[in-house]
Parts: C-alpha cells; sequence; structure tokens
C-alpha cells in the first residue's frame, strides 16, 4: 500500500474521494488536506494542481495525525452531506463527523472538558460550541456505538458514569445475580485489577469502563439493572 | 435439503456452492476435499450429531451462519495480529473464532484474551481444532479459511458476523461442574504449569497435594467467575517432578477449587424460536463421560480441543443465539 493511501486510510477517506493537495506550513503542527473527487494520478503532493468544483471550500478540523492537528479542505456540494462523509462536517460545525464521534466518545468514557481539549489538542472555544450544538440537538451524531449509548442510558436508567453504585460493584461492597457471562466475566477482570489500582483517577477509569458496558448492553442486562437501579 | 449438522462431503460441497456461509468442522482430509466458498474450518472427527455422540473421518459438521446485516467477513489472523480480534469485531454482531491446538496463537489466545481491546464487549465464540487421538503425534491440528482455502496449523480463523440492530448475539456456558466446598486454591502466576499454588493460603506443591487426596484428574479445577464456573482441567500431574499440567492457563487472583457435579444440562431459554446458531463441546466431556452414542441433548457440534466462549474453557459447552 502506498504511502498516500495509508495516509486516507487514517482520515477515513474512501474513493472516489482523495487527497489532491497538501500543506504543514499554515499552522504549527498543523496538516491541511485539500479533498476532492478526481481520477487517481501520479505525485499527487508534488503535482500539478488540480481544478476544483466551482462550489465555495469549506473548512473543518479532522481526527488527529500523531500530534498534528488535521484540517480538511473540500468544496461540499448537497449531495454530499448525505453520504455522511466522515471527513466533512455538519452545517456551522467546526469539526468534522469523524472528529464529533471521537470527542463524544470522549464524553461518554467520562473524560473531563479540559482534558478533551489537552488530549485533542482543541480550542475550548470550539469544545463549548460543539458541546452546546451536541445538549440542544443541532448536531446528530452518526456513529452507531454513540446513538445507541445515548438512547440507552436514559431509556434504561442506567446510572450516571460517576454514580458510587460502579465502585461498589467493582469492590464487590455490592452484589448482583449476574446472568449475562460477559458480565461475568467482566466484572471479575474488573475486580482482580482494582485489588491492585490505588490511583483514584485509574479507579475511576474502571468505573467507567463498567458503565461503558451496561450502555452497550443495556437491552441484554434488564435483570441486572433493576437490581443496580434498588441502590 | 438439511443445511445443518453432521453430513457427508459432497452434501456440504453443495451448500458451499450454494452460497451459504458456514462453520464446518472435520477431519482434514474431509476438508481437503470442500471447494472455496464463505466459509472457515478446523480439524477435529468428534461430534455431538443429532444421531449422538460420533467419530467420523469422512463426515463434516455444518453450522449455517444466517440472519447477518452485511456480508459477514473471514480472515485468518497470526498470534501478532490477534490480539486486535475484537477491536475489528463489528460494532453489533459477533464473531466465530477457530484456532489450531498447540499453536502459538492457542497459547497466547489462553494467556491473553481477557486482556484483549474490547474483549467482553463484542460476542466472541468459538472453538480449538484438534486431531483424532489415534494421530497425536504425525497430525496437526488446523483452521481453514474456506474463501482461499488456505491451511494452517499456526494461524487462527475468524467469521466476523454483523447483525440487523434488532437481533442480538448471547453466549452463554453449560458447565457439568462447579467449585466444591473444599480448599481454596490459589496460583501466584498464569500459566498451562504449575509448581507451588497456595491451598488456604498455606504455599505448597500442587502435585503434592493432589496426589494426597488421590484426586480423580476426570475433574477440574473450576473457579467461580461472579457466577460463572470456568473450568481448569488437569492434563497430568507428574509426580516424580513435582508438577501439574493442565489444558487452560490457571491465573493470579482468583480462588479455585475442586469441582463436583453441577447438575446444569442446558442454557436457560434454547428451544422454541431460539436454537443455537453455533455450540460446541469438549472432547474431554466426550471421552470422560463416553459420550459416543450417547444422544446429545439440545446442543450440537463438534467435541473440540477447547472451547471459547469469550475466553478459552475446558470441559465445558458453549452456546451462541441470536435473540
Amino acid at each position: 500500500m502506498k504511502y498516500e493511501d495509508l495516509l486516507c486510510q487514517a482520515l477515513e477517506i474512501e474513493p472516489p474521494w482523495q487527497i489532491v493537495r497538501m500543506r504543514n506550513d499554515l499552522g504549527r503542527h498543523q496538516l491541511d488536506v485539500w479533498v476532492a473527487r478526481e481520477m487517481p494520478r501520479r505525485g499527487w503532493i508534488f503535482g500539478p494542481r488540480h481544478a476544483l468544483p466551482e462550489v465555495p471550500e469549506r473548512v473543518w478540523r479532522h481526527i488527529n495525525v500523531g500530534q498534528s492537528r488535521c484540517v480538511v479542505h473540500a468544496a461540499t456540494t448537497a449531495d454530499m452531506a448525505h453520504m455522511a462523509l466522515p471527513w466533512i462536517g455538519a452545517a456551522e460545525q467546526v469539526f468534522t463527523h469523524a472528529l464529533s464521534r471521537q470527542i463524544a466518545t470522549h464524553f461518554m468514557e467520562g473524560i473531563k472538558f479540559q482534558s478533551i481539549c489537552k488530549l485533542l489538542d482543541i480550542p475550548a472555544g470550539d469544545l463549548w460550541k460543539f458541546k452546546h450544538s451536541l445538549d440542544h440537538g443541532k448536531i446528530s451524531l452518526s456513529g452507531k456505538d454513540t446513538l445507541m449509548a445515548d438512547s440507552g442510558q436514559a431509556q434504561f436508567g442506567i446510572p450516571e458514569a460517576d454514580h458510587p453504585v460502579w465502585d461498589a460493584l467493582l469492590t464487590g461492597g455490592l452484589d448482583i445475580e449476574i446472568r449475562a457471562l460477559s458480565l461475568k466475566l467482566l466484572l471479575t477482570k474488573l475486580r482482580g485489577q482494582m485489588q491492585l489500582i490505588s490511583d483514584p483517577e485509574v479507579r475511576q477509569m474502571k468505573a467507567h469502563e463498567l458503565h461503558h458496558y451496561f450502555v452497550r448492553h443495556a437491552i441484554q442486562l434488564s435483570h441486572e439493572l433493576a437490581q443496580i437501579r434498588q441502590n | 435439503m438439511t443445511t445443518e449438522g453432521l453430513m457427508p462431503v459432497a452434501a456440504v460441497a453443495e451448500l458451499i456452492r450454494e452460497g451459504h456461509y458456514l462453520s464446518l468442522a472435520g477431519d482434514e482430509a474431509a476438508l481437503r476435499q470442500l471447494p472455496l466458498g464463505h466459509w472457515i474450518g478446523g480439524t477435529i472427527p468428534y461430534f455431538m450429531a443429532a444421531t449422538g455422540g460420533t467419530v467420523s473421518r469422512d463426515q463434516v459438521f455444518v453450522q449455517p451462519v444466517t440472519g447477518f446485516a452485511a456480508a459477514p467477513r473471514l480472515r485468518l489472523y497470526d498470534a501478532g495480529s490477534l490480539p486486535q480480534l475484537c477491536r475489528n469485531a463489528p460494532d453489533h454482531g459477533f464473531s466465530l473464532l477457530i484456532v489450531p491446538a498447540f499453536s502459538t496463537c492457542h497459547g497466547d489466545f489462553a494467556r491473553n484474551a481477557p486482556n484483549y481491546e474490547d474483549m467482553y464487549l463484542k460476542p466472541l465464540a468459538g472453538w480449538v481444532a484438534g486431531t483424532h487421538l489415534d494421530d497425536a503425534g504425525h497430525a496437526t491440528p488446523q483452521v481453514v479459511l474456506g474463501s482461499s482455502g488456505e491451511f494452517s496449523a499456526e494461524h487462527a480463523v475468524v467469521m466476523d458476523v454483523e447483525l440487523p440492530p434488532e437481533r442480538f448475539a448471547q453466549i452463554d456456558i453449560v458447565n457439568p461442574f462447579k467449585p466444591g466446598d473444599g480448599d481454596a486454591i490459589s496460583f501466584p502466576d498464569t500459566g498451562f504449569s504449575v509448581d507451588i499454588c497456595r491451598v488456604n493460603g498455606e504455599a505448597m506443591h500442587l502435585a503434592d497435594y493432589l496426589c494426597a487426596l488421590e484426586v480423580d484428574t476426570r475433574l477440574p479445577l473450576v473457579a467461580d467467575y461472579c457466577g460463572a464456573s470456568v473450568n481448569v482441567s488437569i492434563k497430568h500431574i507428574d509426580a516424580a517432578a513435582r508438577r501439574v499440567e493442565f489444558y487452560a492457563p490457571v491465573f493470579p487472583g482468583l480462588t479455585y477449587r475442586l469441582a463436583i457435579a453441577s447438575g446444569e444440562s442446558a442454557p436457560p431459554g434454547i428451544g422454541g424460536d431460539v436454537s443455537p446458531m453455533f455450540a460446541c463441546n469438549c472432547i474431554l466431556n466426550f471421552l470422560y463421560e463416553g459420550l459416543e452414542g450417547q444422544p446429545a441433548g439440545a446442543l450440537t457440534g463438534p467435541a473440540t480441543f477447547g472451547e471459547i466462549g469469550y475466553q478459552l474453557l475446558n470441559q465445558t459447552q458453549v452456546v451462541l443465539t441470536i435473540r
């Protein structure tokens, strides 16, 4: 596989779309890529500039490439909005769909606002704007995981990730009758790990891990969740 | 036309040519007669068939995969990529895994599967391929990627199956054993063989302990995983070397006890509209319980050199149902 194909794969850019231009001098630790639909050609980095469609170019912050920010430039047409392309973003949004999913996953895992800014090198203002849009239903996330998780938590009455019930389950302070084999095995593993972990943040991560399992499998865990809700 | 169960090679070949997605188990010679297609397979000649426990070198056990949302993905994993198994699995669906016994993949999976990324988040079932016991020493357990016809004694083969949103996969185990109420045995390290253990907190050689009790080595050690009984079967006690070998690793941090019968025979909810998509039993149950010629009960499938219900299991039936 060629390097340019690997980069496209990393950025979730699939044919017929491809990177037609790239610059790394527009910002510190920043990679700017221009994406368009065109025929393959040789020497795309140093080759002649390509004619882009006569529509306005739009810019979104995309998932990082290593330690570098990645900014996608593309001239979008109306039909592209319906394709759920991961490397473009919704109207009025700063982030691409792929980065939006990544951020939402971090929120779901209980990672703090400031930590997400630091981890992903995102300006706090951009993240506030994104969070506000998310909270007010102005954007939707195309990732299946996230959609299922959001509806699951609300529909099945799963306690929040920082609820003490998760720590009680992990430390054995709370025992419930478990029917799901995967939960029996997971909880055994996590309880073993908790015996060795003293760092509060790492212990909290384990609670989030267990919470994530319940969110993901809520529909199969009615027996277990009924017992948890009583605590 | 029958599409599942133990059947002649020609009938299986016909199913493959019709384009069915299949999980297959059979003797190597039988599997080598099959055409390329949407199937994965592993070598084993022992089966719990609808007609009862069977040893056959010329028939193949067929477990069709149906009801998927997208065409299942079939691929081989080497020992280096196997830890990505669950991460690569579909977000909503299940994976069937076959691992050749005695391979690096087998050993690594047995030791490390609980720590694979996304383990327990995505349903994973499967089995360990083996050989006829008469062939021990000159035959090698193998898996097959039916889409390419590649046989491998070193790779694991996987079928990743994506399900529609309204259906989900559930994995259950049926264990004829549970922990007894005897001594608590624990181990300092993960391993397939053990010298020193702790019995009720006191350090001693496990071999000495088991020999002194004249333990029936057909009974496994059993650990309680939050209500799931997980066996570790005893392969051999070397009294002179004071060493015990197992068919699966023991893990530190768990309490094991000698097994007693559990009385379990079938998982709850099997029957009616819910029928297994995949099931397997253990060759040790097949041999120790004398199952050849005996009725199979609700679950049919290969009798294997190890069962996979998320992680490696011993002397346990694994069943995957779609609900």
